[in-house]
């Protein structure tokens, strides 16, 4: 388990886990009909990574200009497996990219944040 | 006999015919027409003078209210038991009235589903955005239901983004459905 690569399609993020170098990114558009069948196996290989790290480091990248309520829930989910593996003693390190004028997605990254003090997060706005 | 119908029977909701009128659509709706309309909706939206937090929440509320159409239809093609690349039929208009977008969505259901329906879109009617905002975050946290095929966030997606309180009705149809119909402002 080195890495986990899916293209992005039109309704999908690109999403790129490079397991060796600790480096987890998502990045373009979440809202496939079902966010639980596309997460699911994401998800999964995320917690089996995380179960194998003591005391490390992890870097993680979102950029996504639109992900939909059930996307939500599912990055949710991914940000609480992280949330524990920071707890259980890793850095886990957040980039969190967003528009300058998307308070939605801004909100929810301080949402996270509020909930997963564990995680470092970093809020990066960008110019659209 | 042949009729030769008027331009107006043809194309009801032509852009062209209605100046208010930013996107129309009726028909069957699956994942794969909600990526293209989608389209079509974000370079409509593009050339109107909304600004970009509107224009994401106008996009936002248009793919929840498609999404639902894809998995709560009554109107389906597909069996009613398969839950991927499902098919089923509504409509979703967005029109430019007096400075606010209206996004509207129609769809046949069940008396039961709508009898599901109705406890948790009335409450939303009631609520301040403040109120709505909390329920979400609430909504966020929690087990998702085992009625949802989402993650029970949608609709209060829909009305934390609508600047006015939702608007919804269920109409007979004849055929012992009902016309789901819904409203948001941005």
């Amino acid at each position: 388990m080195n890495k986990l690569y899916l293209a992005p399609s039109s309704n999908t993020p690109e999403v790129d886990f490079d397991f060796t170098m600790h480096r987890l990114t998502l990045r373009g558009e979440s809202y496939p009909e079902s966010a639980a069948a596309f997460y699911g196996d994401i998800l999964s290989q995320t917690a089996e990574f995380l179960s194998t790290l003591s005391n490390e480091d992890v870097q993680v990248i979102v950029q996504l200009n639109y992900f939909n309520s059930s996307s939500t829930k599912m990055l949710f989910s991914f940000f609480d497996r992280l949330n524990q593996a920071a707890e259980a003693g890793n850095r886990i390190m957040l980039d969190w990219h967003h528009d300058v004028d998307d308070e939605t997605i801004l909100e929810f990254g301080l949402e996270v944040a509020e909930d997963f003090p564990a995680i470092e997060f970093h809020a990066h706005a960008l110019e659209s | 006999m042949t009729h030769e119908p008027l331009l107006q029977d043809i194309n009801p909701c032509f852009p062209g015919l209605d100046e208010n009128l930013i996107f129309f659509y009726a028909g069957y709706f699956s994942q794969n027409i909600i990526n293209a309309i989608g389209d079509s909706v974000r370079l409509r939206i593009g050339q109107s003078d909304a600004s970009g937090s509107v224009r994401r929440k106008i996009f936002s509320t248009f793919i929840e209210m498609a999404q639902n159409i894809v998995h709560y239809s009554s109107d389906s093609l597909t069996p009613p038991e398969q839950t991927t690349l499902e098919m089923r039929a509504g409509s979703v208009l967005v029109t430019h009235v007096d400075n606010a977008f209206l996004i509207l969505c129609a769809n046949p259901v069940s008396q039961a589903f709508a009898e599901q329906l109705t406890p948790q879109l009335e409450p939303l009617r009631a609520m301040s955005s403040d109120q709505i905002k909390d329920a979400y975050r609430k909504a966020l946290r929690s087990e998702t239901s085992e009625s949802s095929k989402g993650a029970g966030l949608g609709l209060l997606t829909i009305a934390k983004d609508s600047s006015a309180p939702i608007e919804y009705g269920f109409n007979p149809m004849g055929n012992g459905m009902l016309m789901f119909t819904l409203k948001a402002t941005i």
